[in-house]
């Protein structure tokens, strides 16, 4: 008898822990957030974190579809106004009521300029946002500007604050923080004032191990119960074959691309930056250096997007017609020593990338063998990212350079700031008419079918024009243990709430 | 020795100007502007320029390097610029986890190294002797990064006997626990330290090894030891009483000097173990160009190693009485 009742009172402990431990989570993150205030959140962890932290008038789901979030409604009396309606009795996680004017206070930081927010230019178009009484909010646009509601899962923070956001978080989302340990682990748990009601997961935790090889390896040791990108392919390979995980091998947001100087005089011709593309073996950088987690690329458009075309296409790897067509340009070996010369001047090049992918430098060292097999004296520059890219590419040094870009929630994330005319993130200088009128009439147009046609289209010219040769389109992957505590809706920017039981 | 200890003491001012001068303008050599990191690659040239104005970026230089000097002579190291803290209260949020990784990565070393060398020693060209050199040969050889993955995928992913990343309760406060009847987290502390410790270990005591060996073997060769072994002392008291204490000598100084390499050490091996230690932080300040960061952390690290260096000076008069400090 004696024995029966300890035999029961075990198997309850073993229930109880067993039911403690199925309620957290631990995930491996490659870095540490820099900041938990959503407006001025530039890394992934960050994104990650502020997204369990805080909420957005909109959620946007794993298919990228803005659904109510905060604001349980919303319409457009006209194309440039967008009126959201708050849900009834919103609090931040700190008790106080969550109000328009936070909302206004929110998005008005984040347009000063002053406030240095990273994603400021998304939000431009925004002319002004009032409160129009303690559930209402109004933004009136300087013009039409469609992408808008994808950038509106912003988090919304309180506008009376009087802490750091950055280091002490308050939001209206699922979790708080509860402990952040700089560099080495960031503890979240439920919040119990989250408008749909606390998540299944009590706690979840993102510990930082900043090697790639090593996050794979700590997951499969056990200390980890969720990975995803960046991983080395090697490891994706290996976990995917692995029975003993769940994975999710799906599109991501991103695109591993050249960007090819237009205002450099050399790749000035768009014949000759057509040449140069198609000096560029897609197909060998995706399967063998990217053993086949990527995916080839043939527009500017991803295969995630509405508009996406598959008709569109790049110029395709050709040696011959890359000869053929330097030649036309009046590039012949005339001298014999094997590199192509005009004028007197010898055909070179220089490829750079950055340090920290050892997969990007294989790329563009493989492109550089390619070249110079078509007889260009192709030069390899590579540096760390910061020299690389703030001061070199942003600078407009570059010639063709190998880098990416991340979380394309709309086609216009990644043309109108980079292929317009004098815009912004223009590095290399690109300027066609015509693709500006499209792009700006993609932003602005009202319904869906216009707004795919101006991509298209547009896409269509950058693709013959080659300022961007997309090389390829970046997977996302995401490995987890098979106990998970709660179903898992993976969504390809990474964020959580697809594995604490809410929707992804 | 009070005096000689000051004296010392004293000199690290200057070499602490040196150290901010040299790294500064190394800093200033190398591209990439923090501003520009900090708002990432969807930034605009103007809100690039907002930032640095903020930052004080836009100033000349030599005005940087003032404002600078005039700050930390007050005990200010400034602001982090990512991480939006002062910048002592993260190194002092991280150095205790580095300075644990080094000392037990220190004494394990020293541990190993010295056992190893006088073993070879004792029938130098022998089979122990060799088999001794020929792993001291391979731990010099093996890269960190590589033996810290090989490690970690032994004793955490095949055996499961010790986790594979991460840092237990401090393991000072885990002893005092240990001495107040609670052993579970001292445990917890040394798994967790274990292979960190090993990985970074296995380098120091290949090299203190070969050292001790070369001195033993000189040493035993002396008068006194003759005379030790004529008078009937037995050959084991021999070695490790006589013989090691004034082979140990040279050891000491270069014990020392493995300690900075030890911290150079540790940035690869935190990162692989997620340990969360300054070495971790070096590589996330220098690739997000924290100025002020990356300046606390090498004026930090130039401490330690010039406390270390001061240390051993004096351990030589202790363990050589004939060595007067000046």
């Amino acid at each position: 008898m004696f024995r029966l009742r300890l035999l029961a009172a075990t198997a309850a402990m073993a229930l109880a822990t067993g039911i403690a431990g199925a309620q957290e989570l631990v995930i491996g993150a490659d870095v540490d957030a820099g900041t938990l205030d959503p407006r001025l959140a530039r890394d992934t962890t960050a994104y990650r974190s502020v997204n369990l932290i805080y909420s957005g008038l909109v959620h946007l789901t794993s298919d990228l579809e803005p659904v109510p979030d905060l604001a349980e409604s919303w319409e457009s009396p006209d194309p440039k106004t967008l009126v959201f309606t708050l849900r009834e009795g919103l609090t931040f996680s700190d008790g106080s009521a969550l109000t328009a004017e936070d909302v206004v206070f929110t998005f008005e930081t984040i347009l000063n300029p002053d406030f240095s927010a990273p994603q400021r230019g998304l939000f431009t178009p925004i002319e002004s946002v009032e409160a129009v009484d303690e559930r209402t909010v109004r933004f009136n646009l300087a013009s039409p500007y469609a992408p808008l509601l994808s950038y509106l899962d912003m988090g919304i923070v309180p506008s009376d604050y009087d802490g750091d956001l950055s280091t002490d978080p308050v939001g209206a989302g699922p979790m708080v923080l509860s402990n952040w340990s700089r560099g080495s682990e960031i503890v979240f748990s439920a919040s119990d004032s989250y408008w749909a009601g606390a998540p299944a997961v009590k706690e979840v935790t993102l510990r930082i191990v900043g090697d790639n090889a090593a996050r794979a390896q700590a997951f499969e040791a056990g200390d980890l119960d969720v990975i995803q990108s960046p991983l080395s392919p090697g490891d994706i390979k290996r976990l995917a074959a692995d029975e003993s995980f769940n994975s999710n091998l799906a599109a991501g947001l991103g695109v591993t691309y050249l960007n090819m100087n237009t205002s450099k005089p050399l790749l000035a011709d768009p014949a000759m930056r057509r040449a140069f593309a198609m000096l560029v073996d897609q197909s060998t950088i995706v399967n063998a250096i990217y053993e086949g987690v990527d995916e080839v690329a043939n527009s500017i458009i991803l295969p995630s997007s509405w508009a996406y075309d598959a008709s569109i296409t790049q110029p395709t790897f050709d040696p011959e017609g890359a000869k053929a067509a330097f030649a036309e340009l009046g590039w012949s070996d005339s001298d014999g020593d094997g590199v192509l010369d005009r004028e007197g001047q010898k055909l070179s090049i220089t490829l750079s990338t950055h340090s920290e992918d050892p997969n990007r430098i294989q790329a563009v060292e493989f492109l550089q063998a390619t070249m110079q097999q078509a007889g260009i004296d192709a030069q390899v520059q590579i540096s760390d990212w910061p020299s690389f890219s703030t001061g070199y590419v942003q600078k407009g040094e570059h010639e063709i350079a190998l880098l990416g870009w991340l979380n394309i929630v709309d086609p216009d994330r990644l043309t109108y700031n980079q292929l317009t005319t004098g815009a912004g993130l223009n590095w290399g200088g690109y300027s066609n008419a015509e693709v500006d009128k499209l792009l700006e009439e993609g932003r602005t147009a009202l319904d869906q079918d216009a707004r795919t046609q101006a991509y298209q289209k547009a896409a269509a010219i950058i693709a013959t024009e080659v300022p961007y040769y997309i090389i390829s389109y970046q997977g996302y992957h995401l490995f987890y243990k098979k106990d998970m505590p709660a179903d898992v809706t993976a969504n390809p920017r990474g964020t959580f709430r697809g594995m604490i039981g809410m929707p992804g | 020795m009070t005096a000689y200890v000051i004296r010392r003491l004293l000199l690290f001012v200057p070499m602490a100007i040196g150290i901010v001068i040299v790294t500064f303008c190394l800093l200033l050599l190398i591209p990439g502007d923090p501003a520009a990191v900090l708002l990432g690659q969807e930034a605009t040239p103007e809100a690039i320029a907002t930032l640095r104005r903020t930052l004080g970026l836009d100033q000349p230089a030599y005005i940087q390097l003032f404002i600078y000097f005039g700050n930390v002579v007050q005990g200010d190291l400034g602001q982090s610029i990512f991480q939006n803290a002062p910048v002592s209260e993260i190194i002092l949020g991280r150095i205790g986890a580095t300075l644990e990784l080094a000392i037990v990565a220190l004494t394990m070393s020293a541990a190993i190294g010295i056992t190893l060398g006088v073993i070879a020693a004792m029938r130098p060209g022998g089979i122990v002797d060799a088999s001794a050199m020929v792993l001291a040969q391979l731990g010099i050889s093996m890269p960190v990064y590589w033996l810290a993955l090989l490690l970690m995928l032994a004793f955490a992913v095949m055996l499961g006997w010790l986790p594979a990343i991460g840092r237990g309760e401090p393991l000072l406060s885990a002893f005092g626990m240990a001495i107040a009847g609670n052993p579970a987290p001292l445990l917890d502390s040394l798994s967790h330290i274990a292979l960190p410790a090993a990985s970074l270990a296995v380098n120091s005591a290949a090299i203190i090894s070969r050292l001790v060996r070369a001195s033993m073997l000189e040493v035993l060769n002396e008068d006194f030891v003759r005379t030790a072994r004529a008078k009937g002392v037995r050959r084991r008291q021999v070695i490790w009483k006589h013989a090691l204490r004034n082979a140990l000598l040279p050891v000491i100084s270069v014990i020392g000097l493995r300690f900075g390499a030890l911290l150079g050490g540790a940035i690869l091996t935190e990162t692989i173990f997620a340990w969360p230690g300054l070495g971790q932080l070096t590589i996330a300040a220098i690739s997000q160009r924290d100025l002020p960061l990356i300046q606390g952390i090498v004026l930090t690290f130039a401490m330690i190693f010039a406390t270390v260096t001061l240390i051993v000076d004096l351990l030589y008069a202790v363990v050589d009485p004939r060595i007067r400090l000046k």
